[in-house]
């Protein structure tokens, strides 16, 4: 059959990195850069044995391969997760619109996330830190549940070297003595970006709704232009090629329109 | 000066009432379904002859009150066209109902109506209603259109319940687990999802029906051929009342028809001679018989389907009142 | 050029086309209904015209030709990736006006929105569509107003007469088969209704604005989720991607895909608990506004055909056309409370 949208192809299983008990990244051989290149904030189809395909945002990119952070849920296994390094997964994609780093350049970007939400802007901090002075100033603010569910822990380190602004905070972390981070959600650290430039800004927010919605909020309450933020929303897709109609808001499909939209037209989304 | 043959006249489904000289005539619907016509030949009979009033009987009939005895013979050919449209066998015409002892076959509405039932009920009810009728023998027959047993069948000598074998097509399920769903609240949870597919227990499964009802794309459906389960020797009464037990599933009609007519070889045989009324509880023939015999009348020249499990040993416990065996 | 056909006459096209396509064509299914002893009008393959229904709606549409119930795409064993092929000959589909057009909508979604679908693709270029005259109107139709009553593009066409059938064929294959067996006649118009027994209007000014309003809170408690309006529809195209593992340690299997509602408990379900729309009232807006306006705003043209199955079907006696219908009292509703 010709242009079989939905044939996987191959990919190797290079490392597995685990984040928390249940949150791995899987560094997956990816050579067709060249032809299909991935941008952050795009998603694939990733074929788990005995899971099934799941869209799952791409959380790094190098030339040779991507990076997939993975929830475990359900009915995954331990074998799976922990024994899978030489093993392969298969993979469509890539999907959606996801972020153009070009968009950001030049400005004071706000980069708000909660949790796995870090996977789809995972890229444009990447890019950042490297390039701190390709932006004006870059605020990263995340939110995980306990210290125990912190991704990206050595990014984390990293970026923090970068000259960042990174805030990384947990809803709680009662039984953690050695976490020495913020405490508390999101919201409540937004107003401590301590905004240089308003004029000039971008602010860009991911993560479960809720999150997203209360974060919003915020940003508009302190005078952020509602034209200048960003969100990266997920839905259930199951073919990630506008056909099988579950990510579909109103007359939007996530996965062909999305999953980056500016605010202004998320705002008017009814699920 | 009053004389009249009591026997006779209950045989012709009169009822000796209390009132002295006062009969009540009872018109049998077999299956429960009638035109609505013959509504008004009763009204027209109780309002002629009787004193205007009818009772609705608990086995679906009619009883019309306050007839003075002189008037049977008049009420016998009032009832002829009664008779006719309920298509009752009858070996004279304009003498009226001519037995009484085995009763009316109920039915509850059935498939013509009921969205759970798994056959007509009624046409089955009929069905045996030609087998079996007249006679004087005290047997009582009950069919139901599904394990709901809306018409409390184990309450009776034969119970019937209507059941389905469901048919699954794979190529036509969506996984919605509907089916699943109402096994479970509804049914017996007969079923279970595997691999996006509903597993149905077959020892588990009473035939009820309610998957193909559930099912929005039509992957479960109900078998072509129609099944029953029988259960026997339910009864009210003096002696012991008790619910019937199970005797055969994925039972087909004929097996229904013929099993439910053997049994009067088996009550001529056994029957107490000194009954009163010549009536006696087939339950209670069994009690002294065994249930051997009794299986061993009632099953002979009996075809059952491959399908058919006959539960075996037969136990009956019900209410035992105090100082009786 | 039209042809006169008697039953005989149509007999022999059907076994001609038959040679090199199946006729898949609504059909009767006894005994096969949700209740006892009653049957069901859907789509299978007929050889003879007597097997087609034309004295009553078909339940289920045409649709399980391009998008059959339960679609096997992928064989994976640990190594490889297989697509599976598609065995199945060609169809001649016989469908009315309003399933014509629901072709349409159909091609809208799996060739134009996105990259085409190769299965999809596969299935529909073999399909020659043949279009059954309607020479009245069904209980429940409202073809006339989502004008799809006289639909264009048919391969073929063929009304039924007292005394047989007349027929017409754009298509060349179809059209042999029509010559061989019938008698010259004038051009035929396939028959179509210009009068439905009612009529719906979809407001002008309706927007998204109408899903805060009250109309849809009824069927919180009305709908019980069933889905059945939905996998009636000729215009529902939704579907959930399966895996099956033929083994324990889930190294082979197949990928499929199957008919899915929005109707239907675990539409939205994300890994993680994320759920939206979990009220009747909520899936029932979600459906309604996709057919009479979000894919309008996407596409250019309404979804719904009008065909009237989603209404003959549901168990609980919910009308989409008395939805649709309160829609006018919903934009009122939502624009004065914005006042």
């Amino acid at each position: 059959m010709k242009n079989n949208t939905y044939l996987p192809f191959r990919s190797e299983i290079l490392e597995v990195i685990k984040h928390a008990e249940l949150e791995y990244t899987f560094r997956m051989a990816y050579d067709r850069g060249a032809e299909h290149p991935v941008k952050p904030g795009q998603f694939f189809e990733i074929s788990i044995p005995k899971y099934g395909e799941a869209p799952i945002s791409v959380s790094g990119i190098t030339d040779h391969s991507l990076d997939f952070t993975i929830r475990k849920v359900g009915s995954l296994t331990n074998e799976i997760f922990e024994n899978y390094v030489g093993g392969h997964f298969f993979l469509r994609g890539p999907y959606g619109n996801g972020f153009d780093v070009n968009m950001f350049k030049g400005k004071e970007i706000i980069l708000v996330a909660g949790g796995s939400g870090l996977s789809p802007i995972h890229g444009v901090i990447d890019y950042f830190a490297d390039h701190m002075d390709e932006c004006e100033r870059l605020t990263v603010i995340v939110g995980f549940k306990s210290p125990h569910d912190i991704l990206f822990r050595d990014d984390l380190k990293r970026w923090k070297q970068s000259g960042m602004n990174l805030i990384y905070t947990v809803d709680k972390a009662d039984d953690d003595p050695d976490y020495d981070g913020h405490v508390g959600l999101v919201t409540q650290y937004i107003p401590e970006m301590n905004l240089q430039d308003p004029d000039n800004a971008i602010a860009v927010v991911v993560g479960p709704p809720m999150m997203i919605k209360f974060s919003i909020k915020t940003l508009l309450g302190l005078g952020f232009d509602e034209e200048k933020i960003w969100v990266s929303e997920s839905r259930k897709m199951c073919c990630g090629v506008g056909k099988c109609g579950h990510c579909r808001i109103g007359e939007i499909y996530v996965c062909q329109d999305g999953p980056v939209f500016k605010y202004t037209q998320v705002r008017s989304f009814i699920d | 000066m009053l004389d009249m043959d009591c026997g006779k006249l209950k045989k012709n489904a009169y009822r000796v009432t209390k009132h002295r000289g006062i009969t009540s005539s009872r018109v049998r619907v077999p299956g429960g379904h009638l035109t609505a016509d013959v509504l008004g030949k009763i009204q027209e009979i109780a309002e002629t002859y009787g004193n205007g009033q009818v009772h609705l009987t608990i086995r679906q009939g009619f009883e019309i009150l306050g007839i003075p005895f002189e008037k049977v013979p008049e009420v016998n050919k009032a009832l002829q066209p009664i008779i006719e449209e309920l298509d009752i066998n009858q070996e004279a015409p304009g003498t009226g109902y001519p037995a009484s002892g085995t009763r009316n076959i109920m039915a509850c509405v059935g498939n013509r109506v009921c969205p759970f039932g798994n056959y007509d009920t009624t046409a089955l009810a009929k069905r045996i209603e030609k087998a079996i009728f007249p006679n004087d023998l005290h047997v009582k027959v009950a069919l139901t259109g599904c394990p709901n047993d809306c018409c409390k069948v184990r309450m009776h000598d034969f119970g019937i319940i209507g059941m389905t074998e469901p048919q699954f097509d794979p190529s036509r399920c969506i996984s919605c687990g509907a089916c699943v769903k109402k096994c479970k609240q509804l049914s017996v949870e007969a079923l279970h999802m595997d691999k996006f597919r509903p597993v149905r227990n077959v020892e588990k499964c009473i035939g009820c029906g309610v998957c193909a009802h559930a099912c929005p794309n039509r992957a479960w459906t109900r078998s072509k051929t129609q099944y029953f389960r029988i259960t026997l020797l339910g009864r009210s009464g003096k002696k012991n009342p008790r619910m019937g037990v199970d005797f055969i599933k994925w039972a087909d009609a004929d097996s229904v028809v013929k099993i439910v007519s053997n049994v009067y070889d088996y009550a001529r045989k056994y029957i107490d001679p000194e009954a009163p009324g010549g009536k006696e509880h087939i339950g209670y023939m069994v009690d002294r018989t065994g249930p051997e015999e009794f299986l061993r009348y009632i099953l002979r020249d009996v075809h059952l389907p491959e399908k058919a499990e006959v539960y075996k040993p037969l136990y009956w416990n019900g209410i035992r009142y105090w100082g009786l065996k | 050029m039209g042809y006169q056909l008697t039953q005989d006459g149509l007999r022999q096209v059907f076994a001609d086309w038959s040679r090199e396509y199946d006729i898949y064509a609504p059909k009767r299914f006894e005994g096969t209904g949700r209740f006892s002893e009653t049957d069901v009008i859907r789509y299978g393959t007929v050889r003879t015209p007597e097997e087609v229904v034309w004295d009553q709606r078909s339940d289920y549409s045409w649709k399980e030709a391009v998008l059959p119930v339960c679609q096997t795409l992928l064989y994976f064993t640990e190594e490889t990736v297989t697509e599976a092929k598609d065995p199945e000959r060609g169809k001649i589909v016989l469908l009315r006006s309003c399933d014509l057009a629901a072709v349409k909508r159909f091609d809208y979604i799996f060739l134009q929105n996105g990259p085409e679908d190769s299965y999809y693709k596969d299935r529909r270029d073999k399909i020659k569509f043949v279009l059954m005259g309607c020479d009245h109107s069904f209980e429940g139709c409202f073809c006339v107003s989502m004008g799809t009553n006289r639909t264009a593009g048919w391969d073929a066409a063929l009304n039924r007469r007292e005394d047989g059938y007349q027929a017409e064929a754009a298509d060349s294959f179809l059209a042999a088969a029509l010559e061989k067996a019938g008698t010259p006649c004038g051009d035929v118009v396939p028959d179509g209704v210009d009068a439905n027994d009612f009529t719906v209007t979809v407001p002008e000014d309706l927007t998204s604005a109408v899903a805060q309003s009250t109309i849809w809170d009824e069927y919180d408690k009305r709908c019980f989720k069933c889905g059945r309006c939905t996998l009636v529809c000729p215009t529902c195209t939704c579907w959930s991607m399966q895996d099956l593992y033929y083994t324990e340690n889930g190294q082979a299997g197949e990928r499929r895909r199957v008919q899915a509602s929005c109707m239907i408990d675990g539409y939205t379900d994300v890994a993680g608990g994320l759920k939206f729309r979990q009220k009747g009232g909520e899936r029932m807006r979600f459906k309604v506004l996709h057919k009479v306006l979000d894919f309008k705003k996407r596409a250019g043209y309404q979804m719904c055909v009008g065909c009237g199955r989603c209404d003959a079907i549901c168990p609980e006696y919910i009308s989409f056309v008395r939805c649709i219908e309160k829609l006018a009292d919903g934009m009122k509703e939502v624009t004065e409370n914005e006042k």
